[in-house]
C-alpha cells in the first residue's frame, strides 16, 4: 500500500508518529498526479510548489509539535470555484482564465490554519453548472472506475482525484447534488451540510439560496474530519450560522440501534437501473440488521422538486453571473465598438453553451409577464418541499434512498439531451430545496461501477447523518474497494 | 397574468438574451429556442402542485437582518481590487464609451 492509498485519519497518526514526513506524503500524491492525471484530467491546476512548501511548513509544526492537527500536513484539492489568494481560479470557466482572486475563500482559510497542504483547483462543470463534468469550459473528466465513463457533475474532479489516489481528500461544492452524485459515481464518501453550516465567501456563486461546500473523501470518518474543519460562523458571510458546531467524531460511532429510518417511496424513481435500486435495497436491509427499524414514508412533492430547482437555480445564477461583463476581472472580447456590444460579444465568447442555456432560462422566469408563473410558483413550491421534509422528521430520524438512478453513464451519452442530463439530480435535489443535509456513502457495484447510499437528516444534523453512514460503512467493505487506476499501483 | 407556454419564440430568445447582454447568432436562436421549449415544457409540471395557500420561500434561513457595528474595518486595497482589471486607467476601470 502507498502512501496516497490511505486515509486523512490512518495518515494523521503516521505523521504524528513521524513515521512518514508531510513533505513524502505529499510527494508520493504528487507522483500519482503525473502518473494518471493525463487519463482522469481531473486537475485544472496542480500547485506543486505551494504544495511542498506548505508540506515543509506542516512537518516543522509536527516535528516542533506545535498546533497538529487533524489535517496538518495532509494533502487536499480544492474544486475551482474556491478562490485562493494569488492562484488562478477559473469555476472550470474560459470567462475567469488567467484570473487569479485577491482573497482566499474563509474555506480555504481554515484548512491553511489546519496546516493542509493544497495540491491544486479541480476540473468541474463550468459555474458548477452540470452533472458530468462535460460541461467544463476546458476538457471533461474521466472517471477512474472506466475512462469511457463520466465522473458526474459537477465535483466531478474533485471526486475523481479522490477516487484514483490523485488527493487524500477534496472540497467540492452542492447545489442540486454536485457532491454527492459525483462521490456516489466514483465510489467515495461526500457530504452536502445544511446551508448556513459552512460559509461561502468566496466560493464563487452560481446559486446563492442554494449552495453549499462540503467534503469529498475515502471514508465517513474523513468526511467527519474534514467537516470539523471548515463548518461554523464566519462574519463574512452574513447567511452562516451561528449555532455552534458539535463534535462529529464523537457519535460517530453510536450506531443505529434503535433509530427510526424512513424511505421515501418516490425515491425509486422511474428510470432507475435495476442493480442500483438492488443495491439500495440492500443496504437499507443491512441498517434494519444493524439494529434500526425501517419504514416508508411519502414525501409527496419529490416530482415537483426538479421542476423547481430548474427555475430557482438558474434565476439565482442569471443574476449572479451578470458580473462577468468583461471589465472588472477576467476575459474581455476584442474588437467592440461601445460598451454594452463588449458585454455582449465577452459574454458569447466567454460563457459555454450551458452556462448560458441556464442564464437565458433564468433571465426568462424572472422577465415581466412570466415571474408569477415561473419563479413565484417555484419558491412556493420550495416551501412545500420543506414542509414534507419536516413532516417526515416527525416520524423518522433520517431518510435513506439512491444519490443516483444510475451508475456512471458514457462521456458524450447525454450531452445532447438537456433535460435527460438534468434528471441525474432528481434525488439530491430536493435535499438542497428543502435546506436540510445528506451524505454519499459507497453501497456496493453494479456492473463495476459504484452505487452510492444516500442518507438525508434534518438541517444542522450533520452528526445524524455521518452517524448513520458511519454505522453502514462499518458493517460493509464497500468504501475499501478501489478504482482500478488506484489500484493498480498498489 | 399570462399562462406560461412552451411555445417559446425566436424574438422571445432573442430579446432574453439581449436582456442578458448575451450575444447570440441566428443558428444559435433556434438551438436554444427549441432547447429552452423543451425544458419549459418539463417545469411545466410546476403547475401540478397546488400552491394557492402556499408562502414563497426566498430564502431557506428564518429571515432576519444581520448587522454589523458601523464602523471602518479594514478592505480590499484598490490595487489588488484592479489587478484583475483588463484595462484600467489610475485606480479606475476603464470602459469603452458608453454612448457612440
Amino acid at each position: 500500500m502507498k502512501l496516497f492509498h490511505r486515509t486523512i485519519r490512518d495518515l494523521h497518526q503516521m505523521l504524528r508518529d513521524r513515521e512518514i514526513s508531510s513533505v513524502e506524503l505529499t510527494q508520493s500524491v504528487l507522483d500519482q498526479i503525473q502518473a494518471v492525471g493525463d487519463r482522469t484530467k481531473a486537475y485544472l491546476l496542480v500547485t506543486k510548489e505551494l504544495a511542498l512548501r506548505q508540506a515543509h511548513a506542516a512537518d516543522e509544526r509536527l516535528r516542533s509539535k506545535r498546533d497538529v492537527r487533524p489535517l496538518t500536513g495532509i494533502p487536499i484539492a480544492l474544486k475551482d470555484v474556491l478562490c485562493v489568494k494569488e492562484v488562478a481560479s477559473t469555476a472550470g470557466s474560459k470567462i475567469l482564465k488567467g484570473f487569479t482572486p485577491p482573497y482566499s475563500a474563509t474555506v480555504v482559510e481554515r484548512l491553511e490554519a489546519e496546516g493542509a497542504v493544497f495540491l491544486g483547483k479541480t476540473n468541474c462543470d463550468e459555474f458548477a453548472m452540470g452533472s458530468s463534468n462535460e460541461n467544463s469550459g476546458y476538457w471533461p473528466v474521466h472517471n477512474p472506475w472506466g475512462l469511457d465513463r463520466v465522473p458526474g457533475g459537477s465535483s466531478g474532479g474533485s471526486a475523481a482525484a479522490v477516487a484514483s489516489g490523485e488527493a487524500i481528500a477534496a472540497l467540492g461544492s452542492d447545489t442540486g447534488g454536485s457532491i454527492r452524485q459525483p462521490a456516489a459515481l466514483t465510489g467515495i464518501v461526500g457530504l452536502k451540510p445544511t446551508y448556513g453550516r459552512v460559509s461561502r465567501y468566496g466560493l464563487i456563486a452560481f446559486a446563492s439560496s442554494l449552495d453549499q461546500i462540503g467534503p469529498m473523501t475515502r471514508d465517513v470518518v474523513d468526511s467527519a474530519l474534514l467537516l470539523q474543519a471548515i463548518a461554523g460562523h464566519d462574519p463574512r458571510d452574513s447567511t452562516s450560522s451561528p449555532k455552534p458546531v458539535p463534535d462529529y467524531l464523537a457519535t460517530l460511532g453510536d450506531g443505529v440501534k434503535g433509530m427510526r429510518l424512513g424511505v421515501p417511496k418516490e425515491y425509486f424513481v422511474a428510470g432507475m437501473e435495476p442493480a442500483v435500486e438492488q443495491s439500495i435495497r440492500d443496504a437499507i436491509r443491512l441498517l434494519e440488521q444493524q439494529g434500526a427499524s425501517i419504514e416508508e414514508v411519502s414525501l409527496p412533492h419529490s416530482d415537483v422538486a426538479l421542476p423547481a430547482y430548474y427555475i430557482i437555480a438558474p434565476a439565482e445564477a442569471s443574476s449572479n453571473l451578470a458580473r462577468y461583463d468583461g471589465v472588472r476581472y477576467g476575459y474581455q472580447a476584442e474588437g467592440a465598438r461601445n460598451l454594452i456590444e463588449e458585454y455582449m460579444l465577452t459574454r458569447q465568447q466567454g460563457f459555454g453553451a450551458e452556462v448560458k442555456r441556464r442564464i437565458m432560462l433564468g433571465t426568462y422566469a424572472l422577465s415581466s409577464g412570466y415571474y408569477d408563473a415561473y419563479y413565484l410558483q417555484a419558491q412556493k413550491v420550495r416551501t412545500l418541499i420543506i414542509d414534507d421534509f419536516k413532516r417526515a422528521f416527525t416520524k423518522v430520524d433520517a431518510l435513506l434512498g439512491a444519490t443516483s438512478p444510475t451508475v456512471a453513464f458514457p462521456l458524450g451519452a447525454k450531452t445532447q439531451d438537456p433535460v435527460a442530463m438534468y434528471l441525474n439530480d432528481i434525488i439530491t435535489i430536493p435535499a438542497n430545496l428543502g435546506n436540510v443535509c445528506a451524505i454519499s456513502v459507497p453501497c456496493g457495484l453494479a456492473d463495476g461501477l459504484p452505487v452510492g447510499l444516500q442518507v438525508i437528516a434534518p438541517g444542522f444534523r450533520e452528526d445524524l447523518a455521518l452517524r448513520i453512514a458511519f454505522a453502514f460503512e462499518a458493517a460493509t467493505e464497500f468504501h475499501k474497494a478501489q478504482s482500478p487506476l488506484m489500484g493498480a499501483a498498489a | 397574468m399570462p399562462e406560461p407556454t412552451s411555445e417559446l419564440s425566436s424574438r422571445e430568445v432573442e430579446h432574453v438574451a439581449r436582456l442578458a447582454r448575451l450575444g447570440i447568432t441566428p443558428d444559435e436562436v433556434l438551438k436554444y429556442r427549441d432547447q429552452l421549449r423543451n425544458i419549459l415544457h418539463h417545469i411545466e409540471a410546476l403547475n401540478r402542485a397546488d400552491t394557492s395557500k402556499v408562502p414563497a420561500t426566498a430564502h431557506p434561513l428564518e429571515e432576519r437582518n444581520v448587522m454589523r457595528e458601523d464602523r471602518r474595518e479594514p478592505c480590499l486595497p484598490a490595487d489588488a481590487a484592479l489587478r484583475n482589471a483588463p484595462s484600467r486607467e489610475d485606480s479606475y476601470f476603464k470602459v469603452k464609451a458608453i454612448q457612440e
